[in-house]
């Protein structure tokens, strides 16, 4: 539904967006990270058509942004980061504005209107002005703009920013219902979200796409080092020297634990091999007193961040 | 078409929710009315000549109370990108605003016509010229508000381009006094047909020269045009 052909803008002689491509089907969500600054909202807005690309190609629904803006528009429900509002209109009236624009019949605009306002649990604050709505109210009425006359794509820059925790839950409703029959693509900077609802997460940083794969194929990926902590009674410095003897075992870090001046909790990396904590529990255990030993997964935070951390500014995108 | 309605309808919403249609609206009958009251005592004579011409300097200063929140407004508001994100073509959502302005011009004309009933009760107007002043106040009025609505396209600050349009309109309305300072033809001529006030001095009197309303629609059509392109240009 949307497909990004080796896309890039520039703004004067300042890249945004270098060389991007990706797509998005139909029936899935992506999620799109990156730090602040990397090229989301302008990579939203090229995709949206309210910038077009300095070059690469941008289709949606099968129409070129470049030449077929008007038709693609149509099939293209927008939420930018700031909900487009005009304050002094009611709800009904903004919601009656945009129904029309996007070519809902006369007949046809309550039942629209109604539509989205029950999927967006905007029913009580229909007919007050936009300017007294709460933050989460706003929100959800822009979301409600962009599932008028049912598009089917949605792009979301950021749309449960600033909600409290209970509107971000019923907002991910929505979105998730939304994603089962479109093609959903959604910034945002909340990663336990892009784990609960997206089937795929494309990384950006400064511009360039870093990798781009399920929540879990991520994981796996960056499963060649690991993280082993564990808990013992032990002297740091023997400790410490004992575990960098072992095989796979690559950095060691101690730290008391407070109010126990014996005890020590460990951070290991180590390198993919089987049986590391294994040989780790056997060698503390064999000298010491072990308290806990534990491996852990990388979160989907670690893998963004070391994504992100490791972008040189000029490499080639790793795959 | 419909989608030009839409635009148009959301803009008189907007007029009538925020005090600025009020008020110039206001403004506007408050101050016609005074000229209309002493160019009567003053001349003795039933007619709309002076008050015509006071109106005009009026609306060069008001009307760009109307326009400066077209666009300047939307940008302001972030509401820009949603109208270039929907489908809309850019003519339509220019068309849209326009018209929504234009509206408000025309119930600032009408506002107008309570003076003409001591003028009929109590003289004997000339009607022909009467209808050629208002249709020249019109014309006036809708290019001027073409201007305004091209200037707020440029700036997110409804504040300055509401002074860029008064300065700009006050400049095409004085050039015809430039005329003064010119010995060469081409020259006087060029300015006497870039006034404002030149051109629509004929319509007040009662001449609906063909040369004037081309003028007056021309320049809104060019503005207008600039708009567009400009919008386009930035995408």
């Amino acid at each position: 539904m949307i497909a990004l052909e080796s896309v890039s803008k520039r703004f004067g002689s300042k890249a945004i967006v270098h060389d991007l491509s990706f797509t998005v089907e139909k029936g899935e969500i992506v999620g799109f990270l990156g730090p602040n600054g990397a090229g989301k909202t302008t990579t939203m807005r090229m995709i949206a058509g309210f910038t077009t690309a300095t070059s690469g190609r941008i289709t949606v629904a099968g129409f070129d942004m470049a030449t077929e803006n008007d038709e693609a528009a149509r099939k293209i429900g927008y939420v930018p980061e700031h909900p487009p509002l005009y304050d002094t209109l009611d709800v009904t009236q903004y919601l009656t504005f945009i129904a029309r624009v996007k070519g809902v019949s006369r007949g046809e605009v309550r039942s629209e209107i109604d539509r989205v306002a029950t999927a967006c649990r905007l029913e009580s604050v229909l007919r007050r002005e936009i300017y007294k709505l709460s933050k989460g109210y706003r929100q959800r009425v822009g979301l409600a703009q962009a599932l008028l006359g049912k598009p089917e794509v949605l792009l979301l820059d950021e749309p449960t920013a600033g909600l409290d925790p209970g509107q971000i839950q019923e907002t991910r409703e929505v979105i998730r219902s939304f994603g089962e029959h479109h093609a959903v693509l959604l910034s945002t900077h909340i990663l336990p979200e892009v784990t609960l609802i997206c089937r795929r997460v494309a990384i950006i940083s400064q511009g360039r796409l870093l990798a781009i794969d399920s929540p879990s194929g991520l994981q796996r990926a960056s499963e060649q080092t690991n993280r082993v902590t564990l808990t013992a009674t032990a002297p740091a410095e023997s400790l410490r020297s004992e575990l960098l003897s072992l095989a796979g075992v690559t950095a060691v870090v101690t730290k008391e634990v407070p109010g126990n001046a014996h005890m020590l909790n460990v951070e290991c990396q180590t390198d993919a091999r089987d049986g590391v904590e294994a040989a780790i529990a056997r060698a503390v255990a064999s000298r010491w007193d072990l308290l806990r030993l534990e491996r852990q997964q990388p979160t989907l935070e670690n893998i963004f961040l070391r994504y992100v951390s490791q972008s040189p500014p000029e490499s080639s995108t790793p795959e | 078409m419909n989608r030009v309605l839409a635009v148009y309808h959301k803009e008189l919403l907007t007029y009538f929710r925020s005090p600025i249609a009020y008020f110039v609206v206001a403004v506007f009958l408050v101050g016609t009315g005074y000229f209309f009251t002493y160019n009567m005592f003053l001349s003795g004579s039933a007619s709309m000549d002076e008050t015509f011409r006071n109106m005009g300097i009026l609306i060069l200063t008001l009307l760009p109370l109307v326009s400066m929140r077209l666009f300047s407004g939307e940008q302001n508001g972030r509401t820009m990108e949603l109208l270039m994100t929907l489908p809309l073509k850019i003519w339509e959502i220019v068309l849209g605003k326009f018209l929504g302005a234009v509206t408000i011009l025309l119930l600032m004309t009408a506002g107008t016509f309570i003076d003409l009933v001591p003028l009929y009760l109590f003289g004997n107007p000339q009607t022909t010229t009467i209808i050629a002043g208002y249709i020249g106040f019109i014309l006036l009025g809708m290019a001027c508000l073409a201007v305004g609505q091209f200037f707020s396209a440029l700036t997110q600050n409804q504040i300055v381009a509401a002074l860029i349009t008064v300065s700009a309109l006050l400049a095409f309305w004085f050039i015809g006094h430039l005329q003064n300072f010119q010995t060469s033809y081409a020259l006087r001529n060029l300015f006497g047909h870039l006034s404002f006030a030149l051109n629509f001095a004929d319509f007040i009197q009662g001449l609906m020269r063909s040369e004037a309303v081309l003028f007056y629609i021309t320049v809104s059509a060019i503005a207008l045009t600039l708009n567009a392109g400009y919008l386009q240009w930035r995408r």
